[in-house]
């Protein structure tokens, strides 16, 4: 049954996807079965993103049918006491730049894969970087630009986070327009990636979540 | 007449970034000839580099564009300085890309454009961002126009861009953008309106058919320039037979002429 529940969200049919959930969820299947279901329909589903069978709409699309089974499977899941998350993630567009779109998706993404994102949203001052990474300890930073001088601000970012002794064991990853190889090395960061599926993929590798 | 602001030299893509940090003049010249003869209003310069090396890098565009074409530049940054530079370096007056309703760019980028009587683009957003409807992005606007008019900047030299976002994450992006054109038309008749087309299309396949049906939508509700590649030749032909159809080829002899010149022909519609 939990075949067709892939299927039905691979295959973008929103209308049958989350009445089947629900169905699941009614006849007994187990909450994490049915999670396990949209996990594996996402990773379909980024593949033929990858692939370029799909585009960005569907990446949403799938997202919003995640997040409204996942809204079905959430009570039970905390009735069983079972709530995990692959784990922590500080999010932001950083100073000088106030582009938010490519940001949003990522946000999304993560959170639909099942980590805990926190988003400090546009335009992120170094210092608000430094203060949310040491009070949240998250295990992976993600730094969204677009503006070509957004590079300088990643820099002071990265370079702050270790003048605070808090860049040891932190992960960071960069995106947005035209970041590159080059980038990255210019900023310090650990990795950069093209799109949303890439901040997924770089996130479940770096937390060792499948 | 509808101003192509043609915005191929932008070295944010990579092999014209490459060509600025190396150098490479043949690149450059190659692309600037290539819009001018495709009939670019203005031709963008956008380094994109890095802050430190961009006055110097923008100024060195200017010059090497300049030495094959005839046509104004776009001097394209979001830095104060190296917008400065290369005003210096330009022969004709070149339009300012680009001022916003935040604070630190008006302050900065505005007298600039005061000083040397460029023309200018702003942008509608400010420091909280971009409005998500019509309402908040008129709010910015005229609050950009009445700054640019405090500094004597006449509405003609204003080149208004909506900010077209993209539809794949938004439905409602397209409704959104070309209620602000008919809304900016209407409220500042002599000012232009300007903007980049192919964020509309981001994350979709077969792009250019969106950006292109989308420029003409734009058209219609009052835009009447746009951030595009010239050398796109099915956003030509698709430009000329809007402006055929809006009533502003006399005689049809642009549209006529073009068919002749073997521009709108099957491969390039």
């Amino acid at each position: 049954m939990t075949v067709e529940l892939v299927e039905a969200i691979a295959d973008m049919r929103d209308d049958e996807a989350v009445p089947l959930a629900e169905r699941l969820l009614e006849e007994g299947t187990s909450p994490l079965d049915v999670l396990g279901a949209c996990r594996e329909a996402m990773g379909i589903v980024g593949q033929r993103f990858e692939e370029g069978e799909y585009f960005v709409p569907e990446l949403i699309l799938a997202g919003e049918m995640l997040r409204e089974i996942s809204e079905l499977v959430k009570p039970l899941m905390e009735a069983a006491g079972d709530v995990t998350k692959h784990g922590r993630i500080v999010l932001g567009t950083v100073a000088g730049d106030i582009h938010d779109i490519g940001k949003d998706i990522v946000f999304f993404m993560l959170d639909v894969n099942g980590f805990e994102v926190h988003d400090l949203g546009v335009d992120v001052p170094v210092t608000t970087f430094v203060d949310k990474v040491r009070e949240l300890q998250p295990q992976v930073l993600a730094l969204s630009g677009f503006l070509t001088l957004s590079y300088d601000a990643m820099k002071e970012t990265v370079s702050a986070l270790a003048d605070a002794g808090v860049r040891d064991g932190l992960k960071i990853m960069i995106g947005g327009g035209t970041v590159d190889e080059q980038v990255q090395a210019y900023a310090g960061a650990d990795a950069f990636g093209s799109d949303a599926m890439a901040a997924v993929t770089l996130a479940k590798q770096w937390v060792g979540a499948a | 007449m509808f101003e192509v602001i043609g915005e191929k030299i932008n070295g944010t893509r990579k092999s014209v970034g490459t060509a600025v940090v190396e150098r490479d003049t043949e690149l450059i010249r190659s692309l600037a000839v290539r819009q001018a003869e495709a009939g670019a209003s203005w031709i963008d310069v956008n380094a994109g580099t890095r802050s430190d090396r961009e006055p110097e890098d923008l100024a060195w565009l200017v010059n090497t564009v300049q030495a094959v074409v005839d046509v104004p530049l776009c001097l394209d940054s979001a830095n104060p300085e190296a917008l400065a530079a290369a005003i210096g370096e330009t022969t004709r007056t070149p339009l300012l890309n680009s001022i916003s309703g935040e604070a630190w760019r008006l302050d900065s980028v505005l007298p600039l454009a005061r000083d040397h009587g460029c023309p200018v683009i702003a942008l509608a957003l400010d420091a909280d961002g971009i409005p998500s409807g019509t309402d908040g992005r008129m709010a910015v606007i005229t609050r950009l126009v009445e700054a640019t008019r405090e500094a004597g900047i006449p509405d003609g030299h204003v080149y208004v861009d909506p900010l077209v976002m993209t539809i794949s994450t938004d439905i409602t992006s397209a409704n959104v953008a070309l209620a602000t054109i008919a809304a900016i038309r209407s409220a500042f008749p002599q000012v232009h309106i300007t903007a980049g087309l192919s964020n509309i299309s981001f994350g979709l396949p077969a792009r250019h058919l969106a950006n292109r049906t989308f420029l003409t939508l734009a058209m219609a509700a009052g835009q009447d320039s746009a951030i595009l590649d010239p050398l796109d030749g099915g956003l030509r032909a698709t430009l000329i037979a809007t402006e055929l159809l809006l009533g502003r080829d006399r005689h049809c002899r642009t549209y006529t002429k073009a068919f002749r010149a073997g521009l709108l022909t099957p491969a390039s519609t």
